[in-house]
Formats: structure tokens, sequence, C-alpha cells
């Protein structure tokens, strides 16, 4: 794992871990429907790491995300531009 | 000499819903806290006029006044007043014992109202056209909502506020901002069938983007707020906003859980709860911030001195 993607995940957990404290990167595989999350934790997360990376993300594109991973592949995407 | 904010009702109107009130539709106390950290919130009964609870916020800063010949405008502010013609403020101002010459005006921006006013009322102030101007923000809410809506019903609140704004050599000038963007106009709407039409998710991102960048803005003039008040839409939201405004080292007050969403009401019913229990001392400098349906957003950087 590249240092962005450990950041990203990073990130991630510690926003993530309030609803799911046992949530593992080896998890990001799961759909976030399937995690104690709700619509404004999505967003929260979404604000959380375009705040920490200083990227601006396009809305219409994580509100078609349904997994964990596409939100790190796509904000390590964002962070290395 | 500049004006400034030197007296302030905020005062607990209505009766207490706690959040029980909403187990017939099926939200419980813990989901409700989880989405909007409410625990109780307050409605005016459907028999009390709201221009008879916005005059008695008004009477008591008019009396402690001293001449109430000298308190030359009246802003009311309402997004919730069911009659339009004729507007509130005349009744209003007749009630709470202002003189018959008074410049009395309604207004509505939504959530943004009270940072409107707040902006006109010192504007009037600072021009010399006004010795001293009320702004009220009064709202009853819940004769808005679709109290079977799952959304909405358990979020919006009622509740009325009131300040009296005049000059004092003590006071640094009032600084503001204001925006509006009428493309986003169905984020947040009144439908045709009753109730409030609310965008949840989409709402919250533009809250919190919008109002982070507002109080930055604030921050970054001299003299900057001692205290930040952002306009009580959602626990979430003002929680979001203070974790960003966290860098900017001014304390970011969040009283939503014993008021609910009060649209135009909620800063000055913050505020003055904050003063109430000395959680922010009675002098100092406000930075209002708000954001609600337009989409309005809006903020004012202002001395203020109680007592």
């Amino acid at each position: 794992m590249s240092d962005i993607e450990r950041r990203v995940s990073d990130i991630m957990l510690a926003k993530l871990r309030v609803r799911e404290p046992s949530l593992k990167d080896t998890d990001f595989d799961k759909s976030i429907y399937d995690l104690e999350l709700d619509s404004l934790d999505v967003v929260e997360l979404t604000q959380i790491l375009e705040r920490e990376l200083k990227v601006q993300a396009d809305r219409r594109q994580i509100g078609s995300f349904m997994l964990l991973e596409e939100f790190r592949s796509y904000f390590v995407l964002l962070a290395t531009r | 000499m500049a004006a400034g904010i030197i007296d302030i009702e905020a005062p607990e109107a209505g009766i207490p819903v706690d959040n029980a009130y909403f187990e017939s539709i099926g939200l419980t106390d813990e989901w409700i806290k989880r989405r909007s950290g409410i625990s109780t919130r307050r409605w005016l009964t459907a028999r009390t006029p709201l221009a008879e609870v916005a005059a008695d916020a008004c009477r008591p800063l008019v009396s402690r006044h001293g001449d109430p010949s000298t308190v030359d405008a009246l802003i009311v502010v309402s997004t919730s007043v069911r009659q339009r013609v004729p507007g509130i403020a005349q009744q209003v101002a007749t009630a709470a014992g202002l003189p018959a010459s008074v410049l009395a005006f309604d207004m509505n921006a939504a959530c943004c109202g009270f940072v409107y006013a707040l902006t006109t009322g010192l504007s009037l102030c600072d021009a010399g056209r006004a010795r001293s101007v009320v702004v009220c923000s009064a709202e009853a809410m819940s004769t808005m909502v679709d109290k079977t809506d799952r959304q909405t019903a358990c979020i919006f609140a009622d509740g009325v506020a009131a300040v009296l704004l005049g000059a004092r050599e003590e006071f640094a000038p009032a600084t503001h901002l204001a925006g509006g963007d009428g493309t986003q106009k169905t984020l947040m709407c009144e439908t045709d069938g009753g109730g409030i039409h609310l965008e949840g998710a989409a709402v919250y991102d533009r809250a919190v983007r919008r109002m982070t960048e507002i109080a930055e803005r604030l921050c970054a003039w001299d003299p900057r707020p001692s205290v930040l008040v952002g306009h009580q839409a959602n626990g979430r939201i003002l929680e979001q906003v203070r974790a960003f405004t966290a860098p900017l080292d001014v304390p970011f007050i969040n009283r939503i859980e014993h008021l609910g969403n009060t649209s135009s009401a909620s800063i000055p019913l913050a505020f003055g709860s904050a003063l109430r229990d000395a959680s922010v001392p009675p002098r100092g400098r406000l930075g209002a911030v708000a954001y609600g349906a337009g989409e309005a957003w809006g903020g004012v950087s202002v001395s203020y001195g109680i007592g």
C-alpha cells in the first residue's frame, strides 16, 4: 500500500470507526449500506476526506459509490493528480 | 462610535415537546438524537398568535431601554407567519409599546432572516437613520411542517427572540457578507400540500461548506468574533462546522439539543441561551453565521454589550 493509500485509509477508518469500532481496511470491499452508516455519514466522510487531502470531490460521482473501496480509490486518485 | 447589540430577550415560549411524541410516526429518541442532536423542542399552542409572542419578547427590550420614542425601527423576521396581509410588524410594534412613528416592517429570508435583519438594522443605526432598532425573529415552524413527515417533523420548532441595536463608543463597526443562489430553490421549500420538502444530505453538505466558509471569512476580519453562533439547523451540521472551524480558536455555540431548528429565531435563541448561563461573556464580538432556503447565506460580525 502506498503512502497516500495508507493516508486515505487512515482518514476513512478514523471517521467510520465512530460507527463501526471493529472496522479494518480489509473490510473496504463492503457496501456502505451493510455498515451502520446513514446518509449524513457518507457526506461527512466525503467532507473530511476533501478537507484533509485539500481536494474537491464530484458529488454526482460520490453518489454512485456503493463500496468503501470506491471511496478510497477515488480519493487516492484525486490526491495524486 | 458604531452600532451593535445592546440588549437581548430570548424567552422560552411555548410548551416542550420531547422525542417520545414522534414514536407514533416510527421515530425513536435514539434515532432522532443521532440524526439531529435534538432531545426536546418547544411548540407554540395553536391558539397563541405569533404577534403576541413576538411582542412579549420585544416589550422588555423597549421598557428596559427607557425612552421608547428613541426606538426608530422594528424589523420582525418570520418564515412561518401565516397571514401575509397585514404584516405582523405593526401589531408587534403596538403591542410592545413602540410609538406610532416607528418604521416597522416584516422580513423573510428563511433561516438567514435574523442575519439579514441584523445587517439591515445595524445599517440604519450606522447611517444615522435610527437611534436604536429592535430586530425580532418569531417562528412557529410547527404550523408549517407535516407532523407525519418523518424527515422534518422532529427537526423544526417554534421560538421567538429579539435584540436591541444601538450605538456605543466602545463598539467597532459591524461587518457582514451575504449571498444566494436561486437555482437551488428546491433544496428546501414549502410544498403545495403543506409541509416542508428538504433534501437532507444535499442541504447538510452545502450548509456545512457554506457556514464554515462564512465563519472563516468573519474571523479573517478585524476585530475577529469572540464567539460564533451558527444557525441551529441540525446538530450534525453544527458539530461538523465546529470541527472544521476549530483552528480558528473561537467558541462555536451549539444549543440545538433543547431548541430544535427554529429557523430565523435559532441564532438569537442560541446566543441568548449562552449568555444566560454565562457560557459567553456579556461583552464581546458575535459572529452570526446562517445558511437556509433560497438558497441564502450570510454572516455578521457585530460588537455586543449586554447590561
